[in-house]
């Protein structure tokens, strides 16, 4: 593939907006320790994806997918935070994937998946400072116009109107009902991660589903756990638990599919006939 | 999918989103007062034997501190001789003696983007006896300050250690205890 192919490709550009992203919000609160933070999550994730490639005896090696899953992880974890915990995470995450794979495609997100088990395991204070957490509330804009640009390229606008559809208005509930704390959820920093996550983790093509009425069922799935997460724990897992019960679903789905699609072609004739007693 | 479906549920769900923030604007704007607990307020005004530490250093590091504090001194002063007047005439005169802190526990809190912290110190002759975190409302793990309480014992004040990590709780904890000691400085 050429650059200027990658380049319009959906992983060029989410690798793209990251990229920028990174730059924007390092200059703008002027601390680099970001894009250090950014270079070593991208240079670990790069070596253990060509790792995982060369032991599973790939033909092809591309590790597009690790260098984004590597911004995401810098651009969510705090910037003070150590480097040997992000390159643990960024590690985490690409060993994951490579261990939950169903028809040569990660279950799981990867991002979600290492930086949830960072949480876990690392206490890591994320404070997602590449989705302009710490920044005016009017540099959304930014995370508006790149969210349009990738969910417009991947075409998975069902899945986003279903999924922020259904979260705002569980929040609404929430805040009317005043149950946990809605009002945090829908200001900075939280709204920033809710974008963020939305529009550049939830539509990661591997591990969400494609068709127009999964994709609607994958973003309600995804909304309702997490805001029933968030509603009764509060914290930072809520929108990681949320996804990786999403990536569940696509993925008993499209393993179920894919067993009645063998069935039907093992056995035509019993299939033919069932056909006709139902027609 | 079609333009006008994209820019219909666009709005629609703009919409919710607005709703939902108008709805808990109220909740979001209530700023909790940091709670003044007057627990033990001793007068301690009258305790010849009692501050020895408490010198003429304090005097002047009081003098710099605030308007408040000059107040209070004079107050103390007032009480002082008051005090003394009652009493026989052979009393030797002493040092009026001048607290930084009044004795009590008092509650701060520090709040920031991501939660806040409420914090109950106890002071007593001038130092710092008991911290407990009343309330931890952050987004991160309590445990990422669960040691901060026993380091401000330490160290008598509020600048503890960044816990590597959990800068946002840190930094909340300690305007939590600063607002506390203010309190206990004006009070």
């Amino acid at each position: 593939m050429k650059l200027h192919q990658w380049i319009k490709s959906p992983k060029g550009y989410v690798a793209i907006s990251m990229a920028a992203y990174l730059l924007i919000a390092s200059v703008w609160l002027h601390d680099m320790i970001g894009i250090i933070n950014g270079l070593v999550a991208v240079s670990v994730t790069l070596a253990v994806d060509i790792l995982c490639c060369y032991f599973e005896r790939r033909k092809r090696i591309m590790p597009d997918g690790a260098v984004i899953t590597g911004i995401i992880i810098s651009l969510i974890l705090g910037t003070n935070t150590s480097w040997f915990v992000v390159a643990a995470t960024a590690a985490g995450s690409i060993l994951l994937k490579h261990l939950f794979v169903h028809n040569n495609k990660p279950i799981f997100n990867p991002a979600a998946l290492g930086l949830l088990l960072s949480i876990l395991f690392f206490q890591t204070g994320q404070s997602w400072w590449g989705a302009f957490a710490d920044l005016p509330s009017w540099s959304v804009i930014f995370l508006l116009i790149g969210g349009y640009l990738v969910v417009n390229r991947v075409n998975k606008y069902p899945q986003i109107f279903a999924f922020f559809g259904t979260f705002f208005i569980l929040l609404f509930l929430m805040g009317h009902y005043k149950v946990g704390d809605a009002f945090d959820a829908l200001r900075s920093p939280f709204i920033n991660a809710t974008l963020f996550f939305g529009f550049f983790m939830l539509t990661d093509p591997p591990t969400s589903p494609a068709k127009v009425k999964d994709q609607i069922i994958f973003g309600i799935l995804t909304a309702l756990t997490g805001a029933v997460v968030y509603g009764l724990f509060g914290g930072l897992m809520y929108l990681f638990i949320g996804l990786l019960v999403g990536n569940l679903y696509h993925f008993l789905n499209t393993r179920a599919s894919k067993s009645v699609s063998k069935g039907a072609r093992s056995n035509p004739k019993k299939t033919a006939y069932s056909r006709r007693l139902y027609e | 999918m079609d333009k006008k479906w994209v820019i219909l549920c666009s709005t629609a769900v703009a919409a919710v989103y607005a709703a939902g923030y108008f709805t808990t604007e109220t909740q979001a704007s209530i700023v909790q007062p940091p709670l003044y607990i007057e627990e033990n307020h001793q007068s301690n005004d009258v305790q010849p034997n009692d501050m020895p530490t408490i010198s003429s250093q304090t005097n002047n590091s009081q003098t710099n501190n605030s308007q408040t504090n000059s107040s209070q001194t004079n107050n103390s002063q007032t009480n002082n001789s008051q005090t003394n007047s009652s009493q026989t005439n052979s009393v030797e005169p002493t040092t009026p003696i001048i607290r930084l802190y009044q004795d009590g526990t008092y509650t701060g809190l520090g709040k920031n983007r991501r939660g806040s912290i409420q914090v109950a110190v106890t002071f007593k002759n001038d130092k710092i006896t008991d911290v407990e975190i009343s309330k931890f409302a952050m987004h991160y793990s309590k445990r990422d300050v669960v040691g901060l309480p026993e380091e401000v014992l330490q160290i008598q004040s509020a600048q503890v250690r960044n816990v590597s990590g959990a800068t946002y709780s840190t930094r909340a904890f300690k305007d939590a205890i600063n607002d506390a000691m203010s309190q206990a400085q004006n009070a």
